[in-house]
């Protein structure tokens, strides 16, 4: 299985490009340490400058170093991602594991409830959930009114939408699961339901699901950027990759590195991922046809 | 097959050429860039600045400020005086000071469609804006009007209820056609949608200005031709597009490739994007920067224990240098503000007390009131408090999240820690600022009107609160008796020395109490191609676009 | 059997529509900010009680649940409200907007297709060699461009720096032929067209590569056809019908591609509207809007599961439903 993998050059790029990324994403204060940057300090004499010794790769439009505002942009786009998808895995794996298992009118409802939420066009609804006012739901202040807010409701609501294939792998590996030899053994012995999806099923079922997850993170990051672009998603001074093409737009020619890194960076950990998640693929699910 | 080949490189040639080639359009059309697409066209209902905008073009008020800030007449004849006579004294019926004010319409005044403007329109409109079903947005002028005497087709005498200093520019409301507006009117609830200013807009009728909406397509830009029934000067341009172009990028990229001529100043750039813009685009167009009446400044809580003392308030606007901010990132394009009141008002008193950046009298007046424990370089109070105020303001504005950054930093050298958080407009003022929920400071701009009395926003009853319906614009919550009466005298008070003296007490008070730190005043870019010529910026909300008949192209 | 289907499938989509037509406009109205609230801010003349007054005659004042019942009660006779940013009952507006928006997925489509085909052909009939992996390169460059970012780029590279294509609008005012359109279709559509070719062209080669491992192909070739002949003459065809069912599926998926095209080139199609809809608090419209997307994606979604059958009769529908 390694084996496969690793005959799939570009994904073990993409793997090595990716751990290089997070890596240096988290490590960000201490990179900012060694080279005495600061994604924070604002310098007016240093507006929007192009890559010099201080600014290895120039300021932003306030003056903030831009390789630090990118590596710590990083860490939020990851980490959003990341957890969005493994949200959506969640939910999506309790879904198809209980439709598959208890099959019949329980399945049925929820399939077409996922059929549902497939249905709906995702961006839009994105953007409705993304501008509404938290505080109309009754939340309390310290929550709304708090400086990570942006943070959980973006990973709040791509999870909400996000689940849905995972759904469909699972249940259809349950589905085929449960006819097989071991599972009815288990049945025979007694079993509770519950040790069965947790002991039997849910283990054979972890390739598809870490496969999906994986193709799943790339789409993610671009949604993320997507909201965070429209002024919906991270909110400023907080750096994501997404919102610091916002304010690149309107510099597009006096500054127009300032558009060029933070779309670049997304590029390339989107298409890591989708190598990433291709090769998985062939490595843990052959019988996927290509 | 040579010929096929040759024909077919020549056609291609053609085709490239078409296909890459800019059209160009005659100087005797004027493209004009604005930021957003007007909601609807109705006069009086929902204001909105860019709508004004382009209706200056197309009919115009009774009474406006000039670019000199002068009061002029458009549609009457001459000012309402109560020197003359056409503006008189007299007793309510409940024994109030009221006044009577008689305006006479411009003779010539006609619709577009050749009707006449007369007092009927005006009686009409009267008669519709005081009905709280229609939807006008502002109903004050209707409901203090208590009655209309007409002495013929154009000369009437309204009867006011409340006498107010302001008496000639309040009551200006803006005419609608009897003729075409009274059968949609049948059944009122409907009337903001059945309005032909909505469902026909390029009815001629509506119009009686130099120009009318010849044309509109929604969401994308408006079309105005020259009227033939306009009785002024007539205007140059034999065709008027207005482009509504949301991006900011959008908007210069057109501009620079010709799509545009012009963008408006009201209604385009701010001055951060004017002066990016500028240095690369000097030799072709010219910059204007007028500052006006929209004063930024930052809404400070009032109930906030921290903020509730006085001397804090005025170290963190000594703590701040508000001229270095002007130079760095404004190039000295927005003056810096003393108070609320404009420096080319009439009402201004250059004397009222003002704060110079200081920081040694910043860190004394902090000392003094009891923030005077440093640890890690941020005061703390002998009860061990941090010295925390959090700063907010609208996302995604780049000019106030600059100020932002930079008044952090400028704040920290004086010991005070600043945490921003901003929310998109909507929210922020929806929510956050309406509902004082704003825990220390709230930044953003008030747009106010020449010699406009700041009731609303500094009386005492004016607080919003769940108690009244969150009514009122008091956000910092700022009760101050010597304030209550100097708003009060000076809506009434109009002797001039009288006048100006209230006023001088009224900036006095801001000044020393500052329910609000002033940042400075905004200034619109007019960015003009070099050929555009006979735009005068005006500093205040009545647009250029009230001349547009100067505008022309130079030879 | 189809006729039963069909009706199910429709059951289920007005449900759908209405579930979504309720959450919609709950969260809708959980949106700060009326633009009666933002008024206040520009106008120095507005008081507190034109606001309430306003907001009274608007209907914002009443309850979420009664004013969802209203325009319910409405909807179900085909009154779908009054667009208040457009000053026109909602479904007028979606009229024009449709045309846009379909003209410019449709000539992405078409040009999408006109490049996925051919080349997902090609890579699979050179299956892991070096022009397949730049073939897959590519296509994997495709889909993971942030669209939005790659607007900005094209935008600045042809309008700023080559000024050859206007940087937006779907026209020149005044002009309006067909160059001049075509001039405007240029950049939104390669944008839309990068974004979605790469998914069209791999599973063209996954499809093609399929179709040429079954048995009929190798008959052919033992016939002593010659591989061109055997490719487009009994491929081909093959080949291709799977395409019809992505096709139908990724309706859906184009409106969300599109919404961010259409706004970063002030294309004024659905997309834009329902953006616009959305942050302009036009309630009416911006429901109305994202109903009609999801029924499209409804019904492409239900095209493409008929097509399916009918492609591979060796399926039953029942068979597709397990499978999904």
């Amino acid at each position: 299985m390694l084996r496969r993998f690793l005959q799939h050059k570009m994904a073990v790029l993409s793997l090595v490009t990716l751990m290089l990324l997070a890596l240096v994403s988290t490590g960000a204060p201490l990179i900012e340490g060694l080279f005495g940057l600061d994604a924070q300090a604002e310098n007016l004499f240093h507006r929007s400058q192009p890559p010099s010794l201080a600014h290895p790769l120039g300021t932003d439009e306030i003056g903030r170093d831009l390789l630090a505002r990118l590596l710590h942009g990083g860490r939020v786009s990851l980490a959003v991602a990341l957890a969005a998808a493994l949200a959506s895995a969640v939910i999506g794996t309790i879904v198809g594991l209980f439709a598959g298992y208890y099959g019949g009118r329980f399945d049925a409802f929820l399939m077409r409830f996922t059929d549902g939420v497939i249905s709906l066009p995702l961006l839009p609804l994105l953007i409705v959930l993304a501008a509404i006012d938290l505080s109309k739901l009754g939340l309390p202040d310290s929550f709304t009114q708090s400086e990570n807010v942006s943070l959980y409701r973006i990973i709040l609501i791509i999870s909400i939408v996000g689940w849905t294939t995972v759904a469909r792998l699972v249940r259809a590996e349950t589905l085929t699961l449960k006819q097989r030899e071991f599972v009815r053994a288990a049945v025979a012995q007694g079993a509770t339901n519950g040790r069965i999806m947790r002991v039997h099923i849910l283990p054979n079922a972890v390739s598809p699901i870490i496969v999906a997850t994986t193709l799943s993170v790339g789409n993610i990051i671009l949604f993320e950027s997507v909201l965070s672009f429209l002024g919906l998603g991270i909110q400023p001074p907080v750096a994501s990759w997404g919102n610091m093409l916002t304010n690149a737009q309107e510099l597009i020619w006096s500054a127009p590195q300032l558009a060029v890194w933070p779309g670049l960076l997304i590029f390339v950990t989107v298409i890591a991922f989708n190598f990433l998640g291709d090769g998985l693929q062939d490595a843990l699910d052959p019988r996927a046809i290509d | 097959m040579l010929r096929i080949v040759t024909n077919g490189s020549r056609a291609m040639a053609l085709l490239l050429v078409l296909l890459f080639a800019t059209p160009t359009v005659a100087k005797d059309t004027l493209v004009i860039g604005i930021s957003q697409f007007p909601r609807n066209f109705n006069p009086n209902i929902e204001s909105m600045l860019v709508k004004s905008y382009i209706l200056a073009m197309a009919r115009r008020p009774f009474i406006v400020y000039d670019a000199d800030w002068k009061l002029k007449c458009l549609l009457c004849v001459e000012l309402p005086d109560l020197k003359n006579g056409t503006a008189k004294i007299e007793k309510t019926k409940d024994g109030k000071k009221g006044v009577a004010i008689t305006y006479t319409i411009q003779p010539e005044a006609t619709w577009g469609d050749g009707v006449p403007v007369t007092t009927k329109d005006v009686l009409f409109t009267w008669k519709i804006g005081r009905d709280k079903r229609t939807g006008f947005s502002n109903i004050e002028p209707f409901e203090r009007v208590t009655s209309i005497d007409v002495h013929d087709d154009k000369k009437f005498t309204v009867h006011v209820s409340k006498f107010t200093c302001d008496y000639r520019t309040r009551y200006s409301i803006g005419v609608l056609p009897t003729h075409i507006e009274e059968k949609n009117f049948a059944d009122p609830t409907q009337y903001r949608i059945k309005s032909a200013y909505e469902t026909d807009t390029t009815n001629p009728g509506l119009w009686y200005g130099p120009y009318r909406i010849t044309e509109v397509a929604s969401g994308s830009h408006i079309v105005l031709e020259p009227n033939p029934t306009w009785w002024g000067k007539k205007p140059t341009f034999k065709r008027i597009i207005v482009k509504a172009i949301e991006k900011t990028s959008a908007l210069t990229a057109n501009l620079l490739s010709g799509d545009i001529d012009y963008i408006a100043g009201e209604a385009g750039l701010t001055v951060d994007d004017a002066l990016a813009f500028e240095g690369r685009a000097k030799k072709n167009f010219d910059t204007v920067y007028k500052s006006g009446l929209i004063y930024e400044h930052i809404d400070l809580n009032l109930d906030n224990p921290i903020l509730k003392d006085r001397r804090v308030r005025r170290a963190l606007l000594h703590a701040i240098d508000r001229e270095a901010i002007s130079k760095q990132l404004f190039q000295g394009h927005q003056p810096v503000a003393n108070g609320q009141t404009n420096p080319l008002d009439t009402v201004y008193d250059p004397d009222t007390p003002s704060y110079a950046h200081d920081p040694k009298k910043a860190r004394q007046l902090l000392d003094e009131a009891g923030w005077s424990v440093l640890k890690d370089g941020i005061r703390h109070n002998a009860k061990g408090e941090r010295l925390q105020l959090e700063l907010m303001t609208t996302a995604g504005n780049k000019s106030r999240e600059l100020i932002q950054q930079v008044l952090q930093s400028q704040w920290r050298r004086s010991g005070v820690d600043i945490r921003i958080r901003n929310q998109p407009a909507r929210v922020f003022f929806g929510e956050t600022v309406s509902r004082r929920k704003f825990e220390h400071m709230a930044m953003y701009a008030w747009i106010s009107a020449p010699q406009g009395v700041p009731r609303t926003t500094l009386h005492s009853t004016m607080i919003p609160s769940a108690a009244n319906g969150w009514s009122g614009q008091n956000y910092p919550g700022f009760a101050h008796p010597a304030m209550d009466k100097a708003l009060d005298d000076a809506e009434t008070n109009c002797d001039p020395a009288e006048n100006r003296a209230i006023w001088k007490d009224l900036q006095r008070v801001y000044a020393e109490e500052l329910p609000a730190l002033p940042l400075y005043f905004r200034a619109n870019p007019f960015i003009t191609p070099k050929w555009l010529k006979g735009i005068v910026p005006t500093g205040h909300q009545f647009p250029t676009t009230l001349r547009i008949e100067d505008w022309h192209a130079a030879k | 059997m189809i006729f039963r289907y069909t009706v199910e499938r429709i059951f289920q989509s007005l449900l759908v529509l209405l579930v979504l037509s309720f959450l919609v406009y709950g969260l809708i109205g959980l949106m700060p900010g009326d633009p009666i609230d933002l008024m206040i801010q520009s106008d120095p003349n507005l008081t507190a009680g034109d606001a309430q007054r306003l907001k009274a005659i608007h209907g914002l004042d009443q309850p979420l649940f009664e004013r969802y019942a209203a325009w319910l009660g409405n909807a179900v006779q085909g009154d779908f409200g009054y667009s208040r940013n457009h000053r026109q009952p909602a479904i007028d507006v979606i009229g024009d907007r449709i045309v846009n928006t379909s003209v410019l997925l449709g000539l992405s489509l078409i040009l999408s297709l006109a490049i996925a085909i051919p080349v997902g052909i090609y890579a699979a009939l050179r299956p892991y060699s070096k022009t397949d992996y730049a073939v897959n390169l590519a296509c994997f460059a495709g889909i993971s461009i942030p669209p939005f970012w790659l607007a900005l780029l094209l935008i600045i590279l042809f309008a700023i720096v080559l000024g050859w294509l206007p940087a937006g609008g779907m026209m020149t005012i005044g002009d309006g032929g067909i160059i001049d359109r075509l001039h405007h279709l240029i950049l939104p559509v390669v944008t839309l067209t990068i974004a979605s070719v790469g998914d069209f062209t791999r599973f063209m080669r996954a499809s093609m590569l399929q179709t040429l491992r079954q048995d009929f192909i190798r008959t052919a070739q033992a016939k002593g056809l010659s591989m061109t002949q055997v490719v487009v003459g009994h491929a081909l065809r093959n080949a291709m019908l799977p395409l019809v069912t992505i096709i139908a599926l990724s309706f859906g998926r184009l409106f969300s591609g599109g919404l961010i095209t259409e706004t970063m080139f002030a294309w004024q199609g659905m997309g834009k509207m329902i953006y616009d809809a959305i942050l302009g608090n036009d309630y009416n419209l911006a429901l109305i809007g994202l109903m009609f997307a999801t029924a499209l994606t409804l019904i492409g979604n239900f095209l493409a599961d008929i097509g399916y059958v009918w492609l591979d009769p060796r399926v039953s529908l029942t068979d597709r439903e397990r499978s999904q």
